[in-house]
């Protein structure tokens, strides 16, 4: 009795030990799973966010009557701002309160560095008129009386008492002395300049109204972290034709090719390059909407090649030059609307661009600020910083701050250097950009494009996800078209027609290629598959007639073979006569292929394709993949499919033999039938794997990320872009976020694949499971 | 309603004279089937020694004897069921209409048709009671929707399942009690006409209302179709056959009409096998 008690007693422990860790087991897959889900949500989430913009220092100024701030500026960690006047001072502000162990005390507003710009004897009083900024952080001052000089505020780190502190410094790139811009020294009513390490190129607006372009050429090179007094350059003075008789604004774009002069509503484009004559190039006139619009401001985006023009109605448009057919042309690619219906029109008094990036600001005559992002077309915030329009605003050289000199927020009487900061990581992303098409600098339409990296600085990342996902869908259709028929056909003949000797040695065999691992695949997809394909196309294509056709040729022949012959092989070795078959069938696909290539494609397939038909090829294409995942896919169609059709119960097949079917018809109408939920489950097991397939993919498809469905071009999957720019992409970037998003999307197919494919087979097992 | 009293137990009960047939000495017209010296080898075990009977025309004949005598071997060899089974090999002959099936220029999908059958467990086609009951139509070719519904509703009522199917011909077949699921296997199978209708112990997995369906349904089969039924019930046999053939060990040991079969056995181990003594 006591043991009896014990054994139940000890099953009970056992028991409820099993539910529990059986339970437990559930749980956490489950868990493990929505916590992927989560976790990449949680890094996409970021670049689906607007921008953000705080105020973080209000530094009231004490200005003399007749002094205004032309400039401000900000260094790079955002510690100390600036402010140049039109007296020539430049004032820099500490940002933030020293800590406890630097050397000098300070806090929030404390002047760090208080001087004036004019070191030179030729500045006696000299008012600024006008500061002017390049994409650099080099300023140029342009005097009432004509007096031009080059400065360039810098900040360097110093380490005591392992603090760091900022120390600001300025620079003369050119020395202290005045520059010679106008042959005639008259005052330039505009100005712009632009430089790199050799040339530094001014295009001007004389009070007497000529148009001047001026280049100072190096004869060693420019710094400008150091003072310049015994720079050696060569000035060239050149006057430029202009069809009109005002100038409002001028701007160089910073690899010194193009100068954009606008007057009134007109924009001409000066070609720079030649050192002997300023050609123009174009003439934008955009066309304004509104009856007495008026463009009100251009500025250049980053990267050299877009202009932005802002009108009086509160619009923004971009231009760039575009090939046409009658060669480059610059053309009106997108528009921005500034103002909301609340605050009605309102002109945009000035565009601000990022050095790095393509965004923008807009300040709308009513002080508006509104923040876009060109390619994404991205309307990124909207609102005040400032009661009225500032007299300075600049972005932080990192794109996460900005300074602005307004009125004072607390007391309206005065001005004060605001610093705010700005979140704006990811503008370039929108769920729009990342699945339409999107009319990239330089590209003739919109398009489709992924091209995450180059070797440019001011490169432009291109997220589209469509051809990647079209890849994805390409490579696994390609190796289903492939896999599907190999494999169904052999699971059928295994199942159904095969002796049970026979099947047993087979069927795990087959099941065996699963265990291939795939780089091993994909490397000999790559690396010998593909060169073989190339050379002997033709070849490839008469297999897929000849294999088919000599395995029915071999069969009939043997169906009609007498049977004291047929007896004399063993039942299981029948079907190895068919490898002597198809050695001989690819033995002569391939001596053939010589033969037709001379006969039909005028020696070479390949290059009939591209030369004569205008098919592009591709060595690593979708037929290589298609057959390489397809032999990957196989064993797991076929074994999966094979266990549905050999387990269709026998007293089905029995039945429907003995009503005098044919074991083909008994096969078509019943066992088929009765399988197709597991048959069906095969295929989407399949294309699964085909999907989330990686190591083949980036071996053999070249990852070209391109949109055809051409049989000869490759194509990139979201896995092997996964795999190929994961390494490279800096954490916590746009591209890692998007790259996760890819992951997310990956994911989402796998899903929607499994799901459907669940539910199809619930369904036709409801139908058609016999028992 | 079939009698419950079975003939064994009424020693006095005199059969109908006229349903007598003398066994041995059938004319051909008599005939439907001809089993000549028929030996059957699973691989090199023998399964079936030496038989040869034969089963008249528009009669029912049953199979008895204990499991693994042979009987439902039989049964399979004579619409070449067998052939399915690997290291089957056969010897002597089946005869129908005096050519032996096991000729090498017979088509077996064509004998089938001929001589159908109607197994143990029902297996309805997982399909529509419809598509079930046309099914062996279907395959010979015949796609006239008004000959497939008058073959669908002649064949239903045939087996006595019309009434209870009539109304959901389109659903699946798999929705039917076991019973009904018998019976329309048997539509199906006479759907096409066959010659002979094999019953492999055909209400073996039936409850006891089903399978008193299904004895009715063979004594009316009988008029149009030769029917022979393997069974293990000695009742059953006695119930619904006309003839009765014993095995044992794959022999046959004896073969006679139901009536003297149960009654007056000639053979000991005849004798010790329906009187319950092993089996």
């Amino acid at each position: 009795m006591a043991a009896l008690t014990r054994s139940t007693r000890s099953r009970g422990v056992k028991n409820s030990l099993a539910k529990w860790l059986i339970t437990l087991g559930g749980i956490s897959v489950l868990f493990t799973l929505v916590l992927i889900f989560l976790y990449l949500l949680y890094v996409v989430k970021p670049i689906f966010e607007s921008a953000k913009i705080e105020q973080k220092v209000n530094i009231s100024l004490n200005l003399a009557d007749n002094e205004n701030v032309l400039a401000s500026g900000v260094d790079e960690l955002q510690e100390l701002a600036y402010k140049i006047t039109n007296t020539g001072n430049i004032d820099f502000y500490h940002l933030k309160t020293s800590v406890e162990q630097a050397t000098n005390e300070y806090s929030v507003g404390d002047k760090a560095l208080s001087t004036s710009l004019f070191t030179g004897d030729s500045f006696n009083q000299a008012k600024v008129v006008n500061v002017v900024n390049s994409f650099s952080a080099t300023k140029l001052l342009h005097t009432e009386n004509g007096q031009s000089l080059l400065v360039q505020p810098s900040f360097y780190a110093k380490y005591l008492n392992d603090t760091r502190e900022i120390i600001p410094q300025i620079y003369y790139p050119l020395g202290h002395d005045s520059l010679i811009i106008d042959e005639q020294q008259r005052p330039l009513s505009t100005l712009a300049f632009a430089m790199d390490d050799e040339k530094i190129v001014f295009v001007g607006f004389t009070q007497d109204k000529r148009l001047i372009k001026t280049s100072f050429i190096a004869e060693d090179e420019f710094s400008v972290t150091s003072d310049g007094d015994d720079v050696d350059y060569e000035t060239i003075f050149q006057q430029i034709d202009l069809p009109s008789k005002s100038v409002d604004e001028i701007k160089v774009t910073p690899d010194l090719n193009l100068a954009f002069v606008r007057s009134g509503s007109t924009v001409y484009v000066y070609s720079l390059n030649d050192d002997d004559d300023v050609e123009l190039k174009a003439t934008i006139t955009p066309t304004l909407d509104d009856k007495g619009s008026y463009l009100t401001s251009m500025a250049l985006l980053s990267g050299s090649s877009s202009v932005l023009l802002g009108d009086s109605s509160g619009r923004v448009s971009q231009w760039f030059e575009v090939a046409t057919e009658s060669g480059r042309e610059f053309k009106q690619i997108r528009r921005f609307t500034a103002d909301n219906d609340k605050q009605g029109k309102s002109a945009i008094a000035a565009i601000y661009t990022e050095q790095y990036r393509k965004s923008f600001y807009t300040m709308s005559a009513n002080g508006m600020v509104n923040v876009f992002y060109t390619t994404s077309e991205a309307h990124l915030w909207q609102g005040k910083l400032t009661s009225s329009q500032p007299e300075a605003l600049a972005i932080a050289p990192r794109a996460n701050g900005l300074t602005i000199v307004g009125n004072d927020p607390l007391d309206a009487s005065k001005k004060s250097l605001q610093v705010f900061s700005v979140h704006n990581e990811h503008p370039e992303v929108t769920w729009q950009a990342l699945w339409q098409e999107v009319w990239y600098e330089g590209y003739p339409e919109p398009d489709y494009i992924w091209q995450s990296t180059s070797g440019s600085d001011d490169f432009e990342g291109k997220f589209s996800l469509v051809p990647i996902s079209f890849g994805t869908i390409k490579a696994a259709l390609y190796a289903m078209l492939f896999a599907v028929p190999i494999a169904l056909t052999a699971a059928i003949y295994t199942a159904y027609f095969m002796t049970p000797g026979m099947r047993k040695k087979v069927k795990p065999t087959i099941e065996m290629m699963e265990a291939l691992p795939t780089v091993i695949l994909g490397f000999l997809a790559g690396l010998w598959l593909a060169p073989l394909m190339e050379e002997y196309l033709p070849a490839i294509f008469l297999l897929f007639i000849f294999l088919p056709l000599s395995t029915l040729m071999a069969a009939f022949a043997w169906h009609n073979l007498p049977n004291h012959w047929k007896e004399k092989l063993p039942e299981t070795l029948a079907p190895m006569l068919l490898i002597p078959v198809m050695i001989l069938a690819i033995y002569t696909a391939f001596s053939l292929s010589g033969v037709l290539e001379v006969a039909f494609f005028s020696g070479d397939m390949r290059q009939y394709l591209t030369n004569d038909l205008g098919i592009d090829f591709d060595q690593r294409n979708a037929l290589v993949v298609g057959i390489a995942m397809g032999f990957a896919v196989i064993p797991t169609i076929f074994s999966m499919a094979e266990d549905a059709i050999f387990s269709v119960p026998g007293h089905l097949t029995s039945g429907s033999l003995a009503l005098g079917a044919t074991p083909w018809q008994t096969l078509i109408k019943v066992v088929l039938l009765t399988a197709s939920p597991g048959i069906f489950s095969a295929i989407m097991m399949g294309l699964g794997r085909a999907v989330g397939e990686t190591m083949i993919v980036l071996m053999a498809t070249g990852n070209t990320p391109i949109l055809d469905w051409s049989i000869f071009q490759g194509m990139r999957t979201l896995a092997a872009n996964i795999a190929v720019e994961m390494p490279e992409s800096e954490v916590g970037s746009s591209h890692y976020r998007i790259l996760f998003l890819a992951a997310f999307v990956l994911f989402i197919f796998t899903f929607i694949f499994n799901t459907a494919a669940e539910f199809v087979r619930q369904r036709l097992r409801e139908k058609y499971s016999s028992m | 309603m079939i009698s419950i009293s079975p003939k064994v137990l009424v020693p006095g009960a005199e059969p109908t004279i006229e349903k007598k047939l003398d066994l041995t000495n059938l004319t051909p017209e008599q005939i439907a089937l001809d089993i000549n010296q028929l030996n059957l080898f699973y691989g090199k075990k023998q399964a079936l020694n030496n038989i040869s009977m034969s089963i008249p025309k528009g009669q029912v004949t049953a199979f008895i004897g204990p499991s693994g005598c042979g009987k439902s071997t039989l049964l399979r060899s004579i619409n070449r069921m067998n052939d399915l089974v690997d290291d089957c090999h056969i010897t002597g002959e089946i005869n129908l209409h005096g050519h032996n099936i096991y000729d090498k220029h017979v088509d077996v999908a064509d004998l089938r048709r001929k001589v159908g059958m109607v197994f143990q467990r029902p297996n309805p086609f997982p399909k529509t009671i419809y598509e079930n009951v046309v099914y062996g139509l279907r395959i010979m070719g015949e796609n006239n929707r008004r000959n497939l519904d008058e073959a669908a509703e002649q064949s239903l009522r045939s087996a006595a399942l019309w009434n209870e199917v009539k109304d959901r011909l389109h659903e699946s077949a798999l929705g039917l009690s076991g019973g009904q699921q018998q019976r329309l296997v048997i539509a199906r199978a006479i759907a096409i006409q066959p010659e002979v209708l094999l019953l492999d112990e055909p209400t073996s997995a039936l409850d006891p209302i089903s399978t008193l369906t299904i004895e009715e349904l063979i004594n009316d089969l009988k008029k149009q179709f030769t029917v022979v039924i393997v069974t293990h019930n000695m009742q059953q046999a006695a119930r619904v056959s006309d003839q009765t053939a014993f095995m044992y060990m794959g022999d046959l040991i004896e073969y006679s009409d139901t009536n003297t079969l149960f009654t007056t056995p000639l053979k000991k181990k005849t004798e010790d096998y329906i009187t319950g003594r092993y089996g």
